[in-house]
C-alpha cells in the first residue's frame, strides 16, 4: 500500500503542469502530459485493488495542520462516495490527453492547463476540509476559463466570461454558506474548524443550527452545486461554454466539472437533507425532473450537434438530482452510477462532435450527411456512443437510469412516470435523429475527400466505448462501492476521529 | 449435461459477432459460415437440452449481477420450443444469406449484426428475469435498427430504421414503466433479503399478494411493450417500413423471431395477465383487431414484401388473440398461441425467403412488374405455394391446425362471455388472409411477364432452406399438435402456479364455474367447426377468380382507382400522417422549438438582463479580458490571501 497516495496523485499532475508549461515543443509537452496523467491512473487502479468496498470509513486519509490559527487543515481521503469519481477523473484525464495529441496551437499551455484541471478536480473529490475543498473548487475555474478563452470558437470571450462569472457567483454563495457553518460551530475546546465531516455532523444538532439558519446554509450550498451540475434553470452557461470550448475542454467540462456539482450533492447536501425543511425535497425533485425533460426537448431543437450534446448533459445530470433526492438505496446508488457513467459516455459524444468539426469543418447537423460512407470507423464509434447515451441496455447509461427510475418510483411515483413517458422517448429521438442526419444517407459531394480521423482519436473513443460496455455488462465493478456509499449518505455523518482513521 | 453448456447458446453467436466484425473482411463470404456454425451449434445444444429435460424438468441457473438484480438462464417448455425454433430457423436463414448476400460489400457487417441478433434473441428467450429479458429485448431492437438500415446510404432505409427504433421505443417505454411498477410492488411485499424480485418464478409465486389494480396497470404496460415489438395496433406502423432491409433480415427478424418477442412476453407473463382484471381482455381485443386491421391493408399492397409484412402483423394479432381468450381456457391458451407462433415462423420465414429468391432474380419488389415468374423459378414458386397454403390455413398444413385451434378457442370465449367480437375479427381476417396471400402468389408467378426481368432460378444454397422449411410448413402441424399443447400448456405447472387461485382475482371465476358449470363444456356447432376450412379455401378461390390467368372477374369492376376505401387502404389508414408527420414532427418537435425559444428569451434573457444592468456586464468583459495569464493567476492568489486575512480578522473581532 502506497502511503500518501492521494497527495502524490494530486502533486504529479501539478508538477507535470509546470513542466509542460516550460517545454518548448509539442512533442515534449504532450509526452509530459501523458506521463503526468498516467501516474494518477496507475495510482487509482492500485488503490482500487486495495480499496475496501464494503467499508463506510474514509480510506487513504492524510491529515496535516496547515493554518492552525484558523483551523485549516490539509485533510484528504476517499470513501465509497468519492473514490469512483477519482477513478473517473484519472481515466478521463488520460483519454483527453490522448485525444488532444495533435493540438498545435500553444500546445505547452494547452497540456499544462489540462493537467492543472486534473489537479483541481482530484482535489475537490478528495478534500475533506472545506477550505481546501473551496480552493480546489476555484482552481478548476482557471484552466477552463483559459481553455475556452484561448482555444475557443468565435464567441469565446462572451462564453468564457459568462462561464467564469456565473459559476464564480455560485461559488461565492457556496462560500458564504461554508463561512456560516464555520462561524457557527465551535469544537469542544472552543476553537473553530473547517473539517467537512465534523461540520456536517454538527448540522444535525438543532441547538447549534436553528432551523432558519440551517435552511439558509443549505440553500446556499445547494445553489452552488446546482449551478455546477447544471440544473434547470441555472444551466444557460453550459451550452455557451460548450459551443465555444475546444473539444478537450468540452470533454473535461462535461465529464469532470459537472460531476463536482453532483459530488457536492452526495457529500454535503444529502447528509443535511434530513435536518432541513421538507419543502426542499420537493423543490429539488422538481428541478431534477424539469432538467431531465427540458434538457431532452431542448436537445431535440438544436441545430449544432455540440449544442445537442450539451443539452443532453443537462438532461442526464437531472437523473443525478432526481435519484439523489428520492433518497432510496437504489436511487442514490443509481444517481452515483449516473455520475460515473455520464462522465464516460459524454467524453465520446464531445469527441464525436470535435472530430466532425475538424474533419468536415462544420457541426451544423443539416449541413452534414453520409459521413459513414467515408469515415466507417468513426461512424461505428459515434453510433455506439450515441446509443450508450440514449440508454441502450448493455451499456452503462441504462444501468444508471434503470436504478434511478426504479428507486425513485418508491418516493415520487408520478414524477418518475412523467420522466419515463416523456424523456425516454424524446431522448432516443434526438440521438437517432442526429445519427441519421450526420452519418447515414448518401455522402454529400463536398465531403468526398474526408476520411477517418487520426488513430489517437479513434483510440480514445474506442477506449470509452469499451468502458461503457464494461460497466454496462459488469456494473458491480463499481456499484458495489456505490451500494455502500448509498447506505452511508442515508446514515448520520461519522467524523474522521470517530472513524479512528486520524 | 447439455444444460451445463446452455450459456454457449448465446455465447457462440456473440463470438461469431466479434470474429466477423473484426476479421470478416478477410474471410470468404464475410465469414458468414462462422455465424451459421455458431447458430447451428446452438441448435444442437438446445436439442440436447430438450432431450434431457423433456417433458418433466426445468433448467434454472442464476447468479448475482449487481445491486438487487441477477442474471440467469431459465429453460422450461415455453423457452425450449422457442430456443429450438430460433436456432433452427436462424441457421437456415443464415445459410440462405450466404447465397443471398454474396457480393455485397458489407457482407461481413451483415453477418456480424446477424450473429449479434441471434445471440440477443436467444438471450431474450431464456432469460430468467424480466430485466434481463428487457435488456435482450432492447438489443434485438438495436440489431433490427442496424439491419433495417443495413443499406444506410439509402435515405429511405436510414429513415425506416429510425422509425422502427422509435416506434418500438414507445412500446419499450411502457415495458420499462411496467417493470418499474412491478419491481416496486414486489419490493413492498417484504420478501426475504436476497430474493431477486424480477425473477419469473418469484413473480409467479407472489402474484396473489399484489394489489389487483396494480396488476392491471402492470399488465397493460407490458402489453404496450409487446404491442411495440410485435407490431400490434396502434404501434404497427414501423413493420411494413422495416422491409427496407435485406430480405433475409425481414425473414429472420421481422417475421420469424424478433416480432414474436411481444407474444412471447405475454406468454411468459401469462399468469400475471390472467390474475390482472382486464389484462387478458385488452390482449384479446388488441390482438383480434390487429389481425383484421392489418389483413385489410394487405389487400391493397403492391410490394411483395409489404404484403408479407401486413400478413405478419395480422398473424401476430392471432397469437395475441389466442392468449387473450385464455381467460376462459386458462393456461392452455399459451400452448395454442405458441403453436401458431412456431408454425408461423416456419411458413412465414419460408414465404419471405421465397420472396427474397424472387427479388434476387427479378430485381424488383413490385408485384406489378412481375408476372409469370413461376415459369423460370419452379422451386421457388412451388415452395411459396406451400407457404401460402399454410398461411391461408389450407386443411392439412401446419397453419391450418394452429389457426383452427385459435378460432375454435375464440368461439368458446364468445360462447362463455357472450362477446363474439374477437371471434368475428379472427374469422373475417382468415378469409382476407387467404385472399391476399394468393393474390400475391398469382400476381407473381402466373400470367405473362409485365416487365423485362432476369429469368433464372436461385442457387441451391438458397433453395435448400426453402425446401426444408416447406416440408415443415406442410407436415409439422399434425404430428406435433397434441404433445405441444400438452407440454407448453402445462408450462406454469412447473412453478406451482394455481390458475384456480388466480381466477377470482382476475375476475374469471364466473366463466369457469358459475351458471355454465364445467360439466356443460361448450360444444361448438358443426358450422363453427368447418367454417375455418371454408373461409380458407374460399379466400383462395376468390383470389383465383380475380387474379389468376383463369380469372372470371375483373377487380376493376368492383373497386376503382380512386375509391375512398382503396385510398384509405393504400394510405394505410393515414397512420404515417397521424403518427409521424403530425405527432412526432409537429407536436413533439414543436414543443422542443418552443422550449428552445423559452430558453433563449426567458431563462438566458433574464440572466443577461441582470448582468447587463447590475454588473455592467458589457464593460466588464473589456476590462477583465486582458489576456495575460500572469494577471489572472496573480488575481487568484491575491484573492485567496484576502480571504485568509478576512477570516483572521473576523475571528479577532470574535465573530
Amino acid at each position: 500500500m502506497i502511503s500518501n497516495a492521494i497527495s502524490i496523485m494530486i502533486a504529479v499532475p501539478l508538477i507535470g503542469a509546470v513542466l509542460a508549461f516550460m517545454t518548448r515543443s509539442r512533442g515534449q509537452a504532450r509526452l509530459v502530459a501523458l506521463i503526468a496523467s498516467l501516474v494518477p491512473l496507475a495510482l487509482a487502479l492500485q488503490m482500487y485493488t486495495e480499496f475496501d468496498k464494503s467499508s463506510k470509513l474514509m480510506q487513504f486519509v492524510e491529515s496535516y495542520d496547515w493554518v492552525p490559527s484558523i483551523g485549516v487543515r490539509y485533510t484528504v481521503g476517499v470513501d465509497c462516495i468519492s473514490f469512483p469519481l477519482v477513478l473517473l477523473t484519472a481515466i478521463v484525464s488520460v483519454l483527453v490527453v490522448i485525444y488532444a495529441w495533435g493540438e498545435n496551437h500553444r500546445p505547452n499551455q494547452f497540456f499544462a492547463l489540462l493537467l492543472l484541471n486534473e489537479v483541481g478536480v482530484l482535489g475537490v473529490f478528495t478534500a475533506l476540509d472545506f477550505f481546501l475543498f473551496y480552493i480546489f473548487w476555484e482552481i478548476v475555474l482557471i484552466p477552463m476559463f483559459f481553455l475556452i478563452g484561448i482555444w475557443g470558437g468565435p464567441r469565446k470571450d462572451y462564453s468564457a466570461i459568462k462561464f467564469f462569472i456565473y459559476t464564480h457567483v455560485a461559488s461565492l454563495v457556496m462560500l458564504l454558506a461554508i463561512f456560516a457553518l464555520y462561524f457557527t460551530y465551535r469544537l469542544p475546546d472552543g476553537s473553530r474548524t473547517f473539517d467537512m465531516l465534523t461540520l456536517l455532523q454538527a448540522t444535525s444538532d438543532k441547538a447549534i443550527f436553528p432551523p432558519g439558519l440551517i435552511n439558509a446554509i443549505f440553500a446556499g450550498l445547494l445553489f452552488g452545486f446546482l449551478v455546477k451540475m447544471p440544473a434547470f434553470p441555472f444551466h444557460t452557461w453550459l451550452p455557451d461554454a460548450h459551443v465555444e470550448a475546444p473539444t478537450a475542454g468540452s470533454v473535461v467540462l462535461a465529464a469532470l466539472l459537472l460531476k463536482m456539482g453532483g459530488y457536492g450533492i452526495f457529500r454535503v447536501i444529502l447528509p443535511m437533507l434530513p435536518h432541513v425543511d421538507k419543502a426542499f425535497v420537493t423543490v429539488i425533485a422538481v428541478i431534477g425532473v424539469l432538467s431531465i425533460i427540458y434538457g431532452a426537448f431542448l436537445a431535440l431543437a438544436q441545430k449544432d450537434i455540440k449544442k445537442l450534446v450539451a443539452y443532453s448533459s443537462i438532461s442526464h445530470m437531472g437523473f443525478v438530482t432526481l435519484g439523489a433526492v428520492a433518497f432510496t438505496w437504489l436511487s442514490v446508488q443509481g444517481a452515483m452510477f449516473q455520475q460515473f457513467s455520464h462522465g464516460i459516455i459524454t467524453c465520446a459524444l464531445f469527441m464525436s462532435a470535435g472530430t466532425i468539426q475538424h474533419s468536415v469543418g462544420t457541426r451544423i447537423i443539416s449541413e452534414l450527411g453520409g459521413l459513414a460512407d467515408r469515415m466507417p470507423k468513426f461512424a461505428s464509434l459515434m453510433l455506439a456512443a450515441f446509443l450508450a447515451s440514449l440508454g441502450l441496455p448493455g451499456m452503462s447509461g441504462f444501468v444508471a437510469e434503470f436504478m434511478v427510475l426504479t428507486g425513485s418510483y418508491a418516493t415520487f411515483p408520478m414524477y418518475t412516470l412523467l420522466v419515463v413517458f416523456t424523456s425516454v422517448g424524446v431522448t432516443a429521438g434526438y440521438h437517432l435523429w442526429a445519427c441519421q442526419k450526420v452519418l447515414f444517407g448518401p455522402i454529400l459531394k463536398k465531403y468526398l475527400e474526408i476520411h477517418d480521423p487520426h488513430a489517437y482519436e479513434i483510440l480514445a473513443m474506442s477506449a470509452i466505448v469499451f468502458l461503457t460496455l464494461l460497466f454496462g455488462l459488469q456494473p458491480a465493478l463499481i456499484t458495489d462501492m456505490m451500494g455502500t456509499a448509498a447506505h452511508q449518505v442515508m446514515e448520520p455523518v461519522v467524523t474522521l476521529s470517530q472513524m479512528g482513521v486520524i | 449435461m447439455y444444460a451445463d453448456y446452455a450459456y454457449l447458446i448465446v455465447g457462440l453467436p456473440v463470438l461469431a459477432f466479434i470474429l466477423t466484425i473484426f476479421f470478416g473482411w478477410h474471410l470468404p463470404r464475410g465469414g458468414g459460415f462462422l455465424t451459421v456454425l455458431a447458430t447451428f451449434t446452438g441448435f444442437l445444444i438446445s436439442a440436447g437440452i430438450f432431450l434431457e429435460t423433456f417433458p418433466e424438468k426445468v433448467v434454472h441457473q442464476s447468479m448475482h449481477w449487481f445491486a438487487t438484480l441477477n442474471v440467469g438462464i431459465l429453460i422450461d417448455p415455453l423457452a425450449i420450443v422457442m430456443l429450438l425454433m430460433v436456432t433452427f430457423v436462424c441457421t437456415l436463414i443464415h445459410t440462405y444469406a450466404l447465397g443471398y448476400m454474396n457480393g455485397d460489400p458489407g457482407m461481413a457487417r451483415y453477418f456480424a449484426e446477424a450473429g449479434l441478433f441471434t445471440a440477443a434473441m436467444l438471450g431474450l428467450v431464456y432469460s430468467d428475469n424480466l430485466l434481463q429479458l428487457f435488456i435482450f429485448w432492447e438489443l434485438v431492437g438495436l440489431c433490427s435498427y442496424l439491419l433495417i438500415g443495413f443499406w444506410y446510404r439509402k435515405p429511405s432505409a436510414a429513415s425506416a430504421a429510425k422509425k422502427a427504433f422509435l416506434t418500438t421505443r414507445v412500446g419499450d417505454v411502457m415495458f420499462l414503466a411496467g417493470i418499474i411498477l412491478l419491481y416496486n410492488n414486489m419490493a413492498k411485499l417484504g420478501l426475504p433479503e436476497g430474493t431477486y424480485l424480477l425473477q419469473f418464478p418469484v413473480i409467479y409465486e407472489n402474484l396473489t399478494k399484489i394489489d389487483p389494480t396494480q396488476l392491471t396497470l402492470v399488465s397493460l404496460l407490458l402489453l404496450g411493450g409487446a404491442a411495440g415489438k410485435s407490431g400490434q395496433f396502434p404501434l404497427d406502423i414501423w413493420l411494413p417500413d422495416a422491409m427496407e432491409g435485406p430480405t433475409t433480415v425481414s425473414a429472420m427478424i421481422h417475421a420469424a423471431t424478433m416480432v414474436t418477442a411481444g407474444v412471447y412476453l405475454v406468454a411468459r407473463m401469462f399468469p400475471l395477465f390472467y390474475a390482472a382484471p382486464y389484462g387478458l381482455l385488452a390482449v384479446a381485443y388488441v390482438g383480434g383487431f390487429t389481425a383484421l386491421y392489418a389483413a385489410t391493408m394487405g389487400l391493397a399492397a403492391f410490394d411483395i414484401k409489404r404484403v408479407l409484412a401486413f400478413s405478419t402483423v395480422s398473424q401476430l394479432g392471432y397469437m395475441m388473440l389466442a392468449l387473450g381468450v385464455g381467460s376462459v381456457v386458462g393456461a392452455a391458451a399459451v400452448g395454442v398461441s405458441m403453436f401458431h407462433l412456431i408454425g408461423h415462423s416456419f411458413f412465414k420465414a419460408l414465404l419471405f425467403l421465397c420472396a427474397g429468391s424472387v427479388i434476387h432474380a427479378v430485381a424488383t419488389n413490385d408485384l406489378r412488374e412481375m408476372g409469370g415468374v413461376g415459369r423460370y423459378m419452379r422451386w421457388t414458386a412451388g415452395t411459396m405455394a406451400i407457404g401460402g397454403l399454410a398461411l391461408a390455413g389450407f386443411p392439412g398444413t401446419t397453419g391450418f391446425f394452429s389457426k383452427d385451434e385459435i378460432l375454435v378457442t375464440a368461439w368458446e370465449y364468445g360462447a362463455m362471455t357472450h362477446d363474439y367480437l374477437p371471434y368475428l375479427f379472427g374469422i373475417v381476417a382468415a378469409l382476407l388472409t387467404a385472399f391476399y396471400t394468393f393474390r400475391m402468389w398469382f400476381l407473381t408467378f402466373t400470367g405473362e411477364p409485365r416487365s423485362d426481368y432476369h429469368k433464372h432460378e436461385s442457387p441451391w444454397i438458397m433453395l435448400g432452406p426453402l425446401v426444408i422449411l416447406a416440408i415443415l410448413a406442410l407436415f409439422f402441424g399434425m404430428p406435433a399438435q397434441e404433445r405441444f399443447y400438452e407440454t407448453v400448456g402445462n408450462n406454469f405447472a412447473h412453478y406451482g402456479v394455481d390458475f384456480e387461485e388466480l381466477a377470482p382475482i382476475g375476475g374469471h371465476a364466473v366463466e369457469h364455474g358459475g351458471e355454465h358449470g364445467e360439466e356443460t363444456a361448450v360444444h361448438e356447432p358443426f358450422i363453427i367447426k368447418i367454417l375455418p376450412i371454408l373461409v380458407g379455401i374460399g379466400g383462395i378461390l376468390l383470389a383465383l377468380l380475380f387474379y389468376s390467368p383463369w380469372k372470371k372477374l375483373d377487380i376493376r369492376k368492383f373497386v376503382g382507382e380512386k375509391d375512398l376505401l382503396r385510398t384509405i387502404l393504400v394510405k394505410r389508414y393515414y397512420q404515417h400522417e397521424i403518427f409521424t408527420a403530425w405527432f412526432a414532427e409537429t407536436v413533439v418537435y414543436g414543443i422542443s422549438l418552443i422550449a428552445n425559444i423559452f430558453d433563449i428569451r426567458i431563462v438566458d434573457g433574464v440572466l443577461n438582463k441582470i448582468s447587463e444592468t447590475t454588473l455592467g456586464f458589457a464593460n466588464s468583459i473589456r476590462r477583465v479580458q486582458t489576456g495575460v495569464i500572469q494577471n489572472y493567476i496573480t488575481a487568484l492568489v491575491f484573492g485567496i490571501v484576502v480571504l485568509v486575512i478576512v477570516i483572521k480578522l473576523a475571528m479577532e473581532v470574535g465573530l
